[in-house]
């Protein structure tokens, strides 16, 4: 039988930036394959190239070179229109600093990519809704991100990376702006999330990314060999 | 749909947003009005002056005065020239009259004249020196056409005797064959007019002539034919040099024309220039009404880069975005043109009166500084003018907008959340 295709696929991986007459390579020739479930942490100091790679695999920037294949689809190869569709199907993006349309409560946060895809108004509500319930913000769910506490908020966004159910979600240090605590319960609600789709998450928190199957540690825009699969340690320590 | 709505909705999302930039967009819309009616309201006096203006040319028989009992009788305009002279393009009105002197005590003369009843009373040699008003009695009627009748000024009448009161039951008998030794005197039998009205000028020769009926005149000095002057009103000052070239080269062999060309073209083109300079005003308030709002909504937009990378990244298309933002952008320079609009009905005449005094007064001649300041400047605009505000201001605040929302949404959506 053979082994299914990985639903992220990365060959010689570059993005390069120019800063004065100096180019830097944030991203420097990775190889990576992700599997279509499970949760994948990225760690390396500042300036290693995480958030880069991530943005680069969620189509949110372009690669120098190399290749990117997502969900089957090469993201060199698209025009911008079908990146945009790429975008709102393929994958779901938490920002570290939430990012939600602050003149809209909780549930049309949510219910916001739903429309973008042309989700039925009835559809797109009882969606929302449930996503809520989901991150157990079902009360709030009228409540404009300003009436949120930042923990309530980074779980309105990761319901709304959901809401088109994308078979990736990527996270950009998504516990970066909550108190420890608050962070632990976002990485578990990830954690559930991951059973069922792909997450990759950005961090800078090696206690935090343990809680993760996979972890890759990234310097100078380079997967270093100790990349962490806790998954198969655990399977293996269960044997 | 959804994102125009959203679009609305973003109107309310910061109150205080909303006020800033409702009035940032709201003054230079005031401004606009402000200046619009001030605009408006010079054009206005400045055409009303420029019907004021002398446009009336005088015809009379080449090197005479008219008079038709002066050394030369035959010095006065055949009648064939009164309708060449009505055969003119621009000539909308034209008032014949017949001039006789006449000796009171000497070595005094009064002047009769014969008119059209309903014609402007004008006084022989001093036309700019005032405008005879009935002090007494009453004015002529067409009524009055071919009868015995008579208006004197208040001069004539204290010399002859007559008093205010009398009017409509004075006489005075007019003796053709009095006459002063240089005057030639016609033999025709007195005539007895009844006096109906007296006048007064303001100028003490002028109060020393009687107005009669011209029919009545023709019959009491036997001037079947011919008129001493005439007098011809043109549409307007533009064409009174027009007007004069051509009277020249119809009837120039025979009458003298005089032109109050000097009165009128200095008029006529310092009238044009108050005109220039109120709209010129009005232009440069609608330019920097454009480019405000403009600016306003450009900068609107660029504050909001992350919004839109926001969007893009989670699956927004460029036009949903730009659908968005344009909605949005109409929306506020609507409410800002209400209020805008709010503002010049409440404040707009106090604040216009202001804006005149200081914006355009300073630059008016001297000339036209009294006329002017009187100006009325109401608050008040046609609905084409509002609308072409509205239109213009929504254009620039749609042009702002979408040419922010544009480089926006052609970056990525990274780089759209990074823009500053």
């Amino acid at each position: 039988m053979n082994k299914p295709a990985p639903l992220v696929e990365l060959r010689d991986l570059w993005k390069s930036y120019r800063k004065g007459s100096e180019t830097i390579d944030a991203v420097a020739g990775i190889d990576l394959d992700l599997p279509e479930r499970g949760m994948v942490a990225i760690v390396g100091p500042s300036g290693s190239g995480k958030s880069t790679l991530l943005h680069v695999i969620g189509a949110m920037d372009r690669p120098t070179r190399g290749s990117v294949r997502v969900a089957g689809r090469n993201l060199g190869d698209i025009p911008q229109g079908e990146l945009t569709r790429f975008r709102r199907e393929v994958v779901g993006f938490v920002f570290q600093t939430f990012n939600l349309i602050p003149n809209l409560t909780a549930v049309e946060n949510v219910a916001l990519p739903m429309e973008f895809s042309g989700v039925a108004r009835a559809a797109r509500a009882s969606r929302a809704k449930a996503l809520l319930e989901r991150v157990d913000l079902g009360q709030r769910a009228r409540h404009r991100p300003n009436e949120l506490s930042g923990g309530e908020m980074q779980r309105v966004a990761i319901a709304r990376a959901l809401a088109n159910e994308p078979p990736v979600v990527l996270a950009d240090e998504p516990t970066g702006n909550l108190d420890s605590a608050t962070g632990r319960l976002i990485y578990e609600l990830l954690q559930a999330i991951a059973r069922e789709r792909t997450v990759v998450v950005v961090t800078h928190s090696e206690e935090l990314a343990r809680l993760a199957d996979r972890v890759l540690h990234l310097r100078d825009g380079r997967l270093s060999n100790a990349a962490h699969d806790h998954s198969a340690r655990e399977a293996r320590s269960g044997a | 749909m959804g994102m125009i709505l959203l679009g609305l909705r973003n109107l309310f999302r910061n109150k205080l947003r909303l006020m800033i930039v409702v009035l940032l967009l709201a003054t230079p819309l005031f401004l606009l009005l402000a200046m619009q009616s001030i605009a408006d309201a010079v054009s206005r006096q400045t055409t009303t002056l420029m019907q004021d203006v002398n446009t009336v040319l005088q015809l009379r028989a080449r090197g005479s005065m008219g008079h038709i009992n002066m050394i030369a009788q035959d010095r006065i305009l055949p009648h064939s020239v009164l309708d060449k002279v009505r055969g003119i393009e621009h000539v909308v009105h034209v008032e014949p009259y017949l001039l006789a002197m006449a000796p009171i005590t000497p070595p005094n003369f009064v002047m009769h004249v014969g008119l059209a009843p309903g014609a402007v009373k004008r006084l022989e040699s001093h036309g700019e020196a005032g405008n005879p008003r009935i002090i007494a009695g009453r004015d002529f009627t067409p009524e009055d056409a071919g009868k015995d009748v008579a208006i004197i000024g208040q001069g004539y009448a204290a010399w002859a005797g007559i008093k205010p009161e009398d009017m409509g039951r004075a006489t005075l008998t007019v003796d053709t064959t009095r006459t002063h030794p240089v005057i030639y005197a016609l033999d025709r039998p007195k005539r007895t007019l009844t006096v109906i009205g007296m006048y007064a000028s303001g100028y003490v020769f002028g109060d020393l002539q009687l107005f009669m009926p011209i029919d009545t005149f023709r019959s009491l000095y036997g001037s079947k034919e011919g008129i001493s002057w005439i007098f011809a009103r043109v549409d307007s000052v533009d064409n009174v040099a027009t007007v004069a070239q051509r009277l020249r080269e119809t009837v120039g062999d025979v009458a003298d024309i005089l032109v109050p060309q000097n009165a009128a073209v200095f008029t006529a083109t310092t009238s044009r220039a108050v005109i220039r300079l109120a709209w010129i005003g009005g232009v440069l308030a609608f330019a920097l009404m454009s480019l405000v709002v403009f600016f306003v909504l450009l900068m609107q937009v660029r504050e909001r880069a992350r919004e839109i990378g926001t969007l893009k990244a989670i699956g927004a298309s460029n036009g949903a975005v730009s659908a968005q933002f344009l909605t949005e952008a109409v929306a506020l320079t609507i409410v800002s043109g209400a209020l805008g609009l709010l503002i010049f009905r409440l404040a707009g005449e106090a604040v216009t009166g202001r804006l005149f005094a200081m914006g355009i007064g300073p630059f008016l001649p001297a000339h036209y500084k009294p006329l002017f300041e009187s100006l009325s400047v109401g608050s008040h605009l046609s609905g084409s003018v509002l609308l072409l505000v509205v239109l213009v201001a929504v254009a620039a605040a749609a042009l702002g907008s979408a040419y922010g929302v544009r480089r926006l949404v052609k970056l990525s959506p990274l780089e759209a959340m990074r823009h500053e």
